[in-house]
């Protein structure tokens, strides 16, 4: 469902921040992006999102390419990005109606799911206020909201967990398994390698711009003499 | 010392755009600053210094040489205290930096200090032109000696000082009276308020007057006594001593110029010691609004056409805004308030009454000059409130945003011009109806104004998002940064003033020099109007959106 070959990309002609990498994330996988800061996680999602564009390669998401068909494409996606402010001037529910609008999303679906997803993020009294006057949890609550409305079929988290509370980060990570059990794709990035060991059905490692591992957490436990992930991740990254 | 001069500088940069911003676009940022100050700036200091000149020359003869330079600094000394207070207040209580100079170990009078300079400096370049302008004008006339010219710059570089003072002492006492508020948009409602409050007394005061002719002018302002200068010199009692040492070179006017600033810098200091971190500390953007039952909220929702929804957007971020609000919604009530004020001082010349007779007598010059007048208008305006130029720009961090939803790019400019174009045009088609009523029209020359007008705003909305979209400013603490830090607004409105005064005075020309009649240049005008239409809207379909493409969010 997302496919990544020989993709590049270059800031300013001379700062690689994406070096020629391929992988894919197919149907009913949780892959986990991993990576010290700076080493090309975001720019890989946002080239992946269409935000940026790459320099060279060809990225697809759910069989469209993001250049040549970027409205199928970005329909496709559910992106949640790494700064949840984003229109603190409109209430919650205007914000979703812009998103439910955005993405065609039917009155009735739209109702439906956003009784769903604010319940079980316990965002329901909120909705009425301005964005501006919610937490950093709660604005990162209602972008969760937001991106999955439309319930697409590929996901795509920049640092989900970042500012939930244990329940909501519980509930998202709930939700990640039996989006990825329906079929979907679920591709998403943290820091917290817990989160992954827990969560990944594959994990892809990234360091400046260079793809260091591509595959299962027990193939990569099994292929080093480290004992915690932890380890093999500092072993993996520090080289 | 060190610390407040390395605030300063820091603060500076964090509202001017890039080195990376500047040297990505460094042939047209050359350009645009080229058209900004040889052919903007420097015109019009020429006219406030010819202006100055032509009044203090017979003012010598009368014995008060000095009346015409003293009152107009301190006039601009007052439009300096109007548009300053809402930038103080921004600068002093909302900016986002503050939240991370606060838990540094630093005096309330650094912080304040430091970024009362930085607004100083941000905030005057243009006045410092107007007033070195001025004083050129005084100097020249009075034929005073060189070393006048050294303390008209250092007058240049200090005047806007007290007058911000002034506005640094109000905010305040505002937040030290409204504590309990502890919210920006109802601090920021009230500003807003105060400063159409100034602006319209302005205009009833000055209504109140005679005409601004010379002669008039000359008269009211050599009479002995004179009370409007009283009154001002009472308020800004430093411009009377700069002036007395501009033209004397006396030194004890000098002392008592930078005495008076020193007493007034250390009043405020003292002042924001005592108050600042008693009024700065937790205030909130927005208050919640009363929780209501998810049920409620949701029987809002309806689908709807996704433009619909993006354009409710737009107007909703615009209004709810207050940086914007005042800015880009509430200068078009405020621009209607300066026309009146140019028909109320025109004085004994009474050139629009003549022309007013002219339009009611069918005079062809008249009908052209009223046409060129509605198009100029509608261009100015349109550029002035910065609607279309700042509409990337204020998308600030969720830039990205833009980029990632799945709606073409041009249907979100097309939005972003039509929120330009309702609100700017909407404006200007009440004025032009009510001026058509006033001058007794026809409907259908009423009908063809506004759809002048209406196209006249709506080149000036695209191509200021084609303007905007070239380098847009996406990262800014405040959002009054978005709107007074980004050049390119600045830029957007010079070349619609350059375009505008090349059209009118060509469509003029024509009329005075050729054979051609009014109609036919009128339909010139019309035709090249929806050229420079489609040429903006193809500039945004194929540039705007490329540019946008490029753009990393």
């Amino acid at each position: 469902m997302i496919k990544f070959e020989n993709v590049t990309k270059v800031y300013n002609k001379t700062i690689r921040a994406v070096n020629d990498i391929s992988f894919n994330v197919k149907g009913g996988e949780i892959v986990g992006f991993i990576g010290p800061n700076g080493s090309g996680k975001t720019t890989t999602m946002k080239m992946l999102t269409g935000i940026i564009k790459a320099d060279v390669g060809k990225i697809t998401v759910n069989s469209f390419n993001i250049r040549k068909d970027p409205m199928k494409a970005k329909e496709s996606i559910g992106y949640i990005s790494d700064s949840p402010d984003m229109f603190l001037r409109l209430k919650g529910t205007e914000f979703l109606d812009l998103i439910g609008d955005i993405y065609h999303v039917p009155t009735k679906k739209r109702q439906e799911r956003i009784e769903e997803l604010s319940t079980r993020f316990e965002l329901n009294e909120a909705l009425s206020s301005p964005i501006m006057s919610y937490s950093h949890g709660m604005r990162q609550k209602i972008m969760v909201v937001a991106a999955l409305m439309h319930n697409p079929p590929v996901w795509i988290l920049d640092e989900p967990m970042i500012g939930l509370d244990p329940k909501s980060a519980y509930e998202l990570k709930q939700m990640m398994r039996e989006h990825a059990n329906a079929g979907n794709a679920v591709f998403f990035s943290t820091h917290v390698l817990e989160v992954a060991e827990k969560l990944c059905d594959r994990v892809i490692i990234i360091k400046k711009g260079d793809i260091l591992y591509d595959g299962t957490l027990e193939n990569l436990e099994n292929s080093s003499k480290s004992d915690s992930l932890e380890e093999i991740f500092l072993e993996l990254t520090e080289k | 010392m060190s610390i407040y001069l390395k605030l300063v500088s820091a603060l500076i940069k964090s509202v001017e755009p890039s080195g990376g911003e500047k040297k990505r676009n460094k042939v047209f940022y050359f350009v645009m600053s080229f058209i900004a100050v040889f052919l903007i700036m420097i015109p019009m200091a020429f006219l406030v210094g010819v202006m100055i000149y032509s009044l203090t020359a017979p003012l010598i003869k009368l014995g008060s040489g000095q009346n015409a330079v003293t009152l107009f600094l301190h006039l601009i000394s007052v439009f300096s205290f109007v548009f300053g207070l809402n930038v103080i207040f921004s600068v002093f209580y909302f900016s986002g930096d503050i939240e991370n100079l606060l838990p540094l170990p630093l005096q309330p009078y650094q912080i304040i200090l430091s970024k009362f300079t930085a607004a100083l400096i941000s905030e005057s370049v243009m006045e410092f032109i107007v007033i070195i302008a001025a004083f050129a004008g005084y100097i020249i006339a009075s034929g005073a000696p060189f070393q006048s010219w050294i303390i008209a710059v250092l007058g240049m570089l200090t005047l806007p000082i007290i007058p911000l003072i002034y506005c640094a002492v109000i905010c305040m006492l505002i937040m030290l009276v409204c504590h309990f508020v502890k919210n920006k948009d109802t601090v920021n409602k009230i500003t807003s308020f105060l400063t159409f409050a100034v602006i319209i007394g302005i205009a009833a005061a000055v209504s109140q007057s005679g005409g601004l002719d010379t002669e008039h002018l000359v008269n009211a302002i050599s009479a002995p006594g004179n009370p409007i200068l009283n009154v001002m010199n009472i308020i800004f009692p430093h411009i009377q001593f700069l002036v007395g040492a501009t033209v004397n070179n006396t030194f004890v006017n000098m002392l008592y110029y930078i005495g008076i600033n020193l007493v007034a810098i250390g009043l405020f200091m003292m002042l924001s010691e005592l108050i600042y971190f008693r009024t700065v500390s937790g205030i909130s953007h927005a208050a919640a609004s009363a929780k209501k039952p998810l049920s409620a909220s949701l029987e809002k929702l309806r689908q709807r056409s996704r433009t619909i929804t993006y354009l409710k957007k737009e107007f909703r971020i615009l209004v709810r805004t207050p940086a914007y609000f005042m800015n880009c919604v509430m200068i078009n009530l405020i621009w209607p308030v300066f026309l009146y004020l140019l028909y109320v001082l025109q004085g004994k010349t009474n050139f629009l009454d003549s022309f007013i007779y002219g339009i009611h007598t069918g005079s062809e010059e008249s009908v052209l000059l009223f046409l060129l007048g509605i198009s100029s208008l509608s261009v100015l305006i349109t550029a002035a409130n910065s609607i279309a130029s700042s509409a990337i720009t204020r998308e600030g961090k969720h830039f990205a945003f833009i980029k990632y939803i799945p709606m073409p790019y041009m249907e979100q400019l097309n939005v972003k011009a039509m929120v330009s174009i309702i609100i700017s045009g909407g404006g200007m088609l009440v004025y032009v109806i009510a001026a058509a009523i006033y001058l007794g029209m026809g409907i259908k020359m009423t009908l063809f104004c506004c759809l002048l007008s209406l196209l006249s705003v709506s080149f000036v909305s695209y191509f200021g998002i084609f303007m905007d979209s070239i380098s847009p400013k996406l990262i800014w603490d405040d959002e009054l940064n978005a709107l007074r830090g980004n050049y390119y607004v600045f830029f957007n409105m010079a070349v619609a003033i350059l375009l505008e005064a090349a059209t009118c005075a060509g469509a003029y020309l024509l009329f005075r020099f050729t054979e051609l009649g009014a109609l036919m240049i009128i339909i010139m005008l019309f035709i090249f109007v929806m050229l420079l239409n489609a040429a903006s809207y193809l500039l945004c379909r194929y540039r705007a959106t490329k540019n946008i493409d490029n753009l990393n969010g």
